[in-house]
């Protein structure tokens, strides 16, 4: 997983604009048209917002609206940039920017000079603050997974003699040969070569293997 | 019948450390206001209501006040740097009234109360990056004044070059007006680039071309063909500055050059040099003013008034046989049709042209059909100095 590149040229991309007042953005439409990019005033019934984001998808919502978004599946800070559109600065429009994951505004009425700078800043930081979220989500399931390495470990000190460096070091070799992380390589060790360490059974093994014995 | 009276702001500087390529910008202005005061195509006359910043930049944002508040125009042909087109924008939209800026700039920008008759990027350094890679090589050496006409020239290179295997070795700036460029120099000697990639504007520019070829020549160095500078800007008024010892072997992307041979270039040469015997020469800035004022008078003329609404709907539907060619306006982004030339500077003072596009290109501010999606991840050179 490699930080994403900073995205400059946003054409091609499909922005939905999420506004009750079509006079406060025209400016904004003007100016997407400019910068190679197809947009939509948004659909709203209910109170709701159905959205499905593809890759080049960017949402411009205004704060003044109180409406729920529906993305079908993540929550929409996860699936596509949120530009928020500040009408009323008050905290609780400007909150539900935020809970939207907003990461950057447009004053409306929107002025078309400001928009590049705030695609450019919104749909880069949604990148960054996504490709974060993953990379800790990763982190998580890896820091559950140490369980598995640490028992897997015991299992190659106990089999092998090996202390606990090269037992270690035996693993993450066997690991990056079946192109896994660590922590899923032992946690499949583990499933397919116990025993658990505390059956009496367990055996040491004679030979420079970590296999379970026959 | 009275005949319509028509105020139309003109905001060049004439003097300040641009003050060369300014004039020859007020020059066509004002030649293009004597050919409509001339001429009976117009039922109604323009006259020009000069102001002068004196290459002062806070002076721009006074003037541009005093011409739309006190005096009431409603169209000002001016500006030449970026950095007093973007400080006087403001006042442009607080008025609702259109700007006609005639210059060469670096795009990333679209008022609907700005007319951009000089070129965008994609018409300037587009094609001087498709010249340099198929004639000059790879490895850049780029100088340039301190500001946004540097700075997004140079990033535009750099993400090219470094898309087609190249290098930009330094990148190295200096203030506006600067003269002592020694270090620059000594530099530009260590790296031995293919070529220099100059962006450096007015006094700092001249005196770059003539101590670079002297420090060339003092080493041995045919600094044309060993390291030729390549710019976006250079004109030939600006030949004229640099001088007949360092003028000639320069690269330089432009739509226009003084020495297009089309009976409207000619006619617009000989004028020119009519009505300005003492100088500065024509030049690509010059013809985009000339242009400007030409095509604000038809506006006007088309839409029967100089109001700005009317003028702005208008502007699309037409076209002027300028010096350089066809020339209209792309109603979307308020930016010309123009026509990309590539010219390499002679020991007259002209450009003899290397590389002219069939026909006008499409203006594209932003560089959507060009630049790449991604910002290029290394392409920083080791040396990025500011003086």
């Amino acid at each position: 997983m490699s930080e994403p590149r900073i995205i400059q040229n946003f054409i091609g991309y499909r922005a939905t604009i999420a506004t009750e007042q079509p006079a406060a953005v025209e400016q904004l439409e003007d100016m997407l048209a400019k910068l190679g990019m197809s947009s939509a005033i948004a659909e709203i019934a209910d109170g709701k917002l159905q959205i499905e984001p593809g890759d080049k998808d960017v949402l411009f919502i205004d704060s003044d609206l109180n409406v729920t978004v529906e993305t079908g599946g993540a929550e929409p800070s996860r699936c596509l940039p949120v530009i928020g559109i500040v009408g009323v600065e008050a905290p609780s429009r400007l909150r539900s920017l935020m809970q939207l994951g907003a990461t950057a505004t447009l004053r409306k009425p929107v002025h078309r000079a400001a928009v590049y700078s705030a695609l450019f800043v919104g749909i880069n930081e949604f990148r960054r603050r996504r490709y974060l979220a993953d990379r800790l989500e990763q982190h998580e399931r890896r820091r559950l997974l140490r369980k598995s390495l640490v028992k897997a470990v015991l299992v190659v000190m106990q089999r092998t003699g090996a202390d606990h460096s090269a037992a270690y070091d035996l693993l993450r070799r066997e690991s990056m040969r079946s192109r896994q992380s660590i922590e899923d390589f032992c946690e499949t060790f583990i499933q397919a070569n116990g025993p658990e360490l505390d059956e009496p059974e367990t055996t040491v093994g004679t030979t420079k293997t970590y296999a379970k014995k026959p | 019948m009275t005949q319509a009276q028509y105020h139309i702001g003109v905001l060049f500087s004439q003097g300040g450390p641009y003050g060369v390529v300014s004039r020859s910008m007020y020059n066509g202005a004002m030649l293009a206001f004597d050919e409509i005061r001339a001429s009976r195509d117009y039922a109604f006359a323009v006259t020009p209501i000069v102001a002068d910043p004196a290459g002062r930049f806070e002076q721009y944002a006074i003037s541009t006040s005093d011409l739309l508040g006190r005096q009431g125009v409603r169209h000002v042909v001016g500006c030449y740097t970026s950095s007093s087109r973007k400080d006087v924008i403001p006042l442009f939209e607080k008025h609702d009234a259109l700007l006609w800026y005639p210059s060469h700039y670096e795009g990333f920008e679209s008022s609907s109360n700005v007319v951009y008759t000089g070129a965008a990027p994609n018409q300037h350094i587009v094609p001087l990056i498709e010249f340099l890679l198929a004639h000059m090589g790879k490895r850049a050496y780029c100088i340039g004044s301190n500001y946004i006409w540097a700075w997004e020239n140079n990033r535009i290179l750099r993400e090219a070059l470094s898309a087609a295997g190249g290098t930009v070795l330094a990148e190295r700036y200096t203030a506006v007006g600067d003269i002592d460029l020694s270090k620059m120099i000594a530099s530009i000697l260590d790296a031995r680039p293919d070529f220099i990639f100059n962006t450096l504007i007015g006094t700092s520019a001249y005196r770059f071309f003539q101590d670079f070829r002297i420090a060339c020549a003092e080493r041995g160095i045919d600094q044309p063909a060993e390291m030729p500078v390549v710019s976006c800007s250079l004109s030939e008024p600006e030949l004229e500055q640099i001088g007949p010892r360092a003028m000639d072997g320069h690269i330089s992307s432009s739509v226009y050059f003084s020495s297009i041979d089309t009976p409207a270039n000619r006619r617009f040469v000989a004028a020119y040099q009519a009505r300005w015997p003492d100088g500065p020469a024509t030049s690509a800035d010059a013809e985009a003013s000339y242009v400007a004022v030409k095509m604000l008078a038809a506006a006007i003329a088309a839409a029967g008034s100089d109001d700005v609404e009317a003028v702005r709907q208008v502007l699309p539907s037409l076209s002027l046989d300028a010096p350089q060619g066809i020339v209209s306006i792309d109603g979307r982004t308020t930016h010309a049709f123009l026509t990309p030339r590539i010219g390499k500077s002679t020991k007259a003072g002209q450009f003899e042209i290397l590389w002219a596009a069939s026909r006008p290109v499409r203006p594209d501010p932003y560089l959507v059909q060009t630049t790449p999606r991604y910002a290029v991840r290394n392409g920083m050179p080791a040396l990025r100095a500011i003086k």
